[in-house]
């Protein structure tokens, strides 16, 4: 059973500052990444979602049913905060074991042990909080909102502080949560893990939503911007000058690293490529785009 | 066409021999009582130039900048900073040496130039000198017209760049950097990543960046050093770390099954990995036959790469993900020339 | 490195009558080559700047409040004094105690609100790893800020003790005048010495507790208030009522008399000083101060009735507080961490 999340013209201010402007957005199973530059408005969006604060104005459910002032919605959503919030002089297991019977959970130290076990901290367990690194309050953070085997996870800057093993870790326990069919909206500024962790982005500026869905997807939605390639042959000069006679190139330029190439008909370009390459016997080495990126991506949308 | 230097006024503290390692360790350990060993026998050179420190936790990595700064003991091993010794010259290291920290650390009531013309006069700088330098690496660091504003009011990555503007100001020849982009959206990370490479290219200082994130540490490092455990597990230039490997990746928009056919019929063994196709690179002949075999079947080339090591598969436990079975890499495996 | 253009170009035209040149100055990095000052000096850096802050230099109006104004109310039987010397009658106000309730009160309030001003801002905003990073050593932190605080005592406790030995001196009848003011101004400055050295190491060590400004000034405030409180209660409860005949013995306190039993006879109850109450005063910084003064000669009365063969205790009990503040300070900033 999946639960989707639904926001329909959703907008949420303090005073006159509107810190979510008329948003619609569906969020559906499987990992969502939530990108925006600080301040944007992500962790209000996260917190509107986890029940704590009210629309402004706006419909938002989470399973069909409004989030807001409505206590079950905890059984179904777990959160994980960027603050540190954590109760220092608890040990790890404590910690999750009272967010179990918080929960009311039937078997609170097997759910405990469970979800423990999940982001593999079986062996701190029973160190008090005060004493874990960074990564190891995250990773506790994380297995108490996963106590109660929520459908709905939200992560708010998951990763901070985990070094690259915990990270990886963490990588594959999200990518596990998304792919059994819990809704895993993740928030966070490292865009190289985004891009690994998420099909569906929703991209937020300053209040509103900029752009959602895979990436690469958007990327193409943005034709009037050429995507840029570099390409490295055999004679990049004759590439170039072949190339510039097609109308899908925009632009050519010979760089210390290869040719640069402006294409503005992406899908023309790509297809044409190889074969002007090998009407000219020039061989094909290397192909990168440039500006495929999720931070390329992430960054035209800022600017536009 | 130079400019010749300025006249030297006093004698400056005894200059580093610039090709000598930066950072020297011998068998470093200290454990605290706990039992809790925060490094162990870590023996590592440093050399000049940008070197990224991962992998290390809190614990191994404070007690690694706090010994290297002279301001702890280790149980046992030794380590050089700049050709001196640690604890012993300390104050010396000090001198030479700026440091960020990883957390907040800035009075919120005070400005930008009146805190780091402060922090200079503590770096020994007479008043004046503390005043320009630190005027000048405000500047350097990109704050302008913000630097009369109190560091309050600043945006996180203002708040980065005043940090690295104290660590700059006393003219070190080595900095520590510890978690620079913490905090910063992708726009700030980038500025802030620009800005270490400019310091480490340009004005001739060694950095060590302390980070989680191997995609920084790739992009502007040349060496690495990775510790786990309190130990050391790796330390090598980044391009040993990411040499090119005989695999070529190729990625059509569309097509990719009728692609792999026939490269299947040309004899180049495809198999699949993600978005992507990947065959093993036996030389130009290589190159030639996909790209003859994407002509043929006019499909949408996205990309086209020769696959390289990534740093990343030092913390993975297992081979990495798109490895043939029994491929064996040469070790001079280098890039094809380009001619 | 610079780059100028000049005119005329290669094909041979003549260079035009008015020359035109552009310079692209060099203002990249500068490395510094002048002097470094010593630690002595870094401290001293490190004093004016918390001694400026001690009075809300360089802070904004408000911080100068406080400051001002208890150096203000501290000044005021100064010139009450130097009104009545002018209206031709002698001084009024003792050197050695000042105005002991007032003085108490002042420097309560003046160290409660400036002693967090030093030490709990830095802690509040993590901003030591930067200070201890630096050529400075782990002690010469509270060093300079304690020196600071102390002078900034002083300058509140003497200043208005000069007041008034100047407001004095200008109604004194010749050089034997003054020489005789002067021999009594002397030991006044040394209490005001003790006074300052005193309760700015306590205010200092209290306020290192917290770096919330408002619980530092609150501990403070208590410590200092509650143990006066203490002291004067005890002083009142352990004095013996004594009845007899005559003249009030000295050190007792006059409470009552009426017609006795005798003819020619006055009975008279007056408060006299025990043991115990000699003993009142050890309870408080303000009294055991009061107690070194009496012990060392003083005659004003102060807030303890008298030491009797104590005094040797207080001067103990003194040293014993300052060293358990200095001490106090040292295992404070020792651990005070860098990363």
């Amino acid at each position: 059973m999946t639960t989707t999340i639904e926001l329909r013209n959703v907008s949420r201010w303090y005073g006159n500052v509107v810190a979510v402007n008329d948003i619609s957005m569906t969020i559906g199973p499987g990992v969502t990444g939530l990108l925006g530059p600080n301040g944007a408005g992500k962790s209000t969006l996260l917190h509107l979602i986890a029940g704590f604060l009210p629309p402004s104005r706006g419909e938002l459910t989470v399973g069909a049913v409004a989030a807001w002032r409505n206590p079950d919605i905890y059984r179904k959503v777990g959160l994980v905060p960027e603050r540190d919030s954590v109760y220092a002089f608890l040990t790890g297991h404590e910690f999750v074991r009272a967010t179990a019977r918080l929960h009311d959970l039937p078997d609170p130290q097997a759910a405990a042990a469970r979800a423990i076990a999940i982001v593999d901290m079986a062996d701190a367990q029973n160190r008090r909080i005060s004493t874990y690194s960074k990564g190891m309050r995250q990773r506790i953070k994380v297995a108490a909102a996963l106590v109660h085997d929520p459908e709905v996870l939200l992560l708010d800057e998951p990763f901070n502080g985990m070094d690259p093993r915990q990270r990886l870790h963490m990588l594959d326990v999200l990518l596990r949560l998304g792919a059994e069919g819990r809704t895993v909206l993740l928030s966070s500024h490292i865009l190289e893990e985004v891009e690994r962790l998420a099909g569906t982005i929703q991209v937020i500026v300053a209040g509103r939503l900029a752009a959602s869905g895979d990436f690469r997807a958007i990327r193409r939605l943005m034709t009037s911007r050429p995507h840029v390639f570099l390409v490295r042959t055999s004679d990049d000069r004759l590439l170039g000058s072949a190339l510039i006679g097609s109308p899908a190139v925009s632009g050519v330029e010979l760089t210390g690293g290869g040719l640069q190439v402006r294409a503005s008909d992406y899908g023309t370009f790509s297809r044409q490529l190889a074969g002007i390459a090998r009407d000219r016997d020039i061989r094909l080495r290397e192909l990168l785009p440039e500006d495929e990126s999720l931070e390329s991506v992430f960054a035209y949308l800022l600017e536009s | 066409m130079s400019v010749p230097p300025p006249p030297r006024t006093a004698s400056p503290p005894a200059e580093p021999d610039p090709a000598a390692a930066v950072i020297q360790t011998a068998a470093l350990t200290k454990q605290y009582p706990g039992p809790v060993t925060a490094l162990d026998a870590l023996t590592v050179t440093v050399e000049p130039g940008i070197t990224g420190l991962i992998g290390a936790n809190g614990a191994g990595k404070s007690t690694l900048i706090k010994i290297l700064l002279g301001l702890l003991s280790p149980t046992s091993g030794q380590a050089r900073v700049l050709g001196r010794a640690c604890p012993a010259d300390g104050e010396q290291i000090r001198m030479l040496t700026g440091y960020m920290p990883e957390h907040d650390c800035l009075p919120p009531d005070v400005t930008a130039t009146e805190f780091v013309t402060h922090l200079g006069r503590m770096s020994a700088l007479p008043p004046t000198a503390a005043k320009e330098r630190a005027a000048e690496s405000l500047r350097h660091v990109g704050l302008y017209e913000e630097r009369y504003r109190q560091i309050g009011t600043y945006s996180t990555g203002m708040k980065q760049r005043v940090k690295l503007a104290q660590a700059l100001v006393g003219d070190p020849r080595l900095l520590l950097l510890d978690e620079p982009t913490v905090g910063l959206d992708p726009a700030g990370r980038n500025s802030m990543l620009e800005l270490i490479s400019r310091i480490g290219a340009e004005f001739g200082i060694s950095i060590v960046v302390a980070s989680h994130l191997l995609g920084e540490i790739e992009r502007i490092c040349d060496h690495l050093v990775a510790i786990d455990g309190g130990k050391l597990l790796r330390a090598d230039t980044i391009t040993s770390m990411t040499q090119v490997r005989q695999v070529l990746m190729i990625e059509v928009d569309e097509g990719a099954d009728q692609l792999m056919a026939e490269l299947g019929r040309r004899g180049l063994q495809p198999r699949r990995y993600q978005r992507a196709l990947l065959v093993h690179l036996e030389g130009d002949s290589t190159y030639d036959a996909v790209r003859d075999a994407v002509a043929d079947l006019g499909l949408p080339l996205n990309r086209l790469e020769q696959r390289r090591r990534r740093v990343e598969e030092l913390f993975q436990d297992e081979q990495a993900p798109d490895e043939p079975a029994a491929a064996i890499e040469t070790p001079e495996a280098s890039h094809v020339a380009i001619n | 490195m610079s780059l100028s253009t000049e005119p005329g170009g290669p094909g041979g035209a003549p260079p035009r009558a008015r020359t035109e040149t552009g310079v692209i100055h060099d203002i990249g990095y500068r490395r510094y080559t002048g002097r470094r000052v010593g630690r002595a000096q870094i401290v001293r850096a490190l004093y004016w700047h918390s001694l400026r802050s001690a009075f809300g230099l360089g802070r904004g109006a408000k911080a100068k409040i406080v400051p001002v104004i208890a150096f203000g109310i501290m000044c005021l039987p100064a010139i009450a004094n130097a009104v009545s010397v002018a209206q031709g009658n002698g001084r009024i106000v003792p050197y050695d105690t000042y105005q002991p309730q007032l003085r108490a009160v002042v420097m309560i309030i003046f160290i409660a609100a400036q002693a967090p001003e030093l030490v709990s801002r830095d802690l509040r905003s993590h901003v030591l790893p930067l200070y201890f990073c630096r050529p400075l050593r782990r002690l010469d932190y509270p060093l300079a800020k304690l020196a600071a605080l102390i002078m900034a005592c002083l300058i509140v406790i003497e200043i208005p003790l000069l007041l008034l030995y100047l407001g004095t001196i200008v109604g004194a009848h010749g050089g034997t005048g003054i020489w005789d003011q002067t021999k009594a101004l002397i030991p006044g400055l040394g209490v005001g010495l003790m006074w300052a050295v005193l309760l700015a190491a306590i205010g200092l060590v209290l306020a290192s507790l917290s770096g919330r400004r408002a619980y530092a000034t609150g501990t403070i405030a208590i410590c200092f208030f509650l143990s006066f409180i203490l002291s004067q209660v005890l002083i009142q409860v352990t004095q013996r009522n004594v009845t007899h005949a005559g003249p009030p013995p000295p050190g007792s306190k006059f409470i009552g008399s009426g017609p006795g039993p005798g003819p020619h006879e006055f009975i008279q109850v007056t408060q006299v000083p025990t043991t115990a109450t000699h003993l009142s005063g050890l309870v408080s910084p303000f009294t055991i101060l009061d107690g070194v003064r009496q012990w060392l000669g003083g005659t004003s009365t102060g807030p303890l009735p008298g030491v009797g063969s104590y005094g040797p205790l207080y001067g103990a009990l003194l040293l014993v507080l300052l060293a358990a503040s200095l001490a106090g300070l040292a295992v404070r900033y020792r651990k005070a961490g860098v990363a």
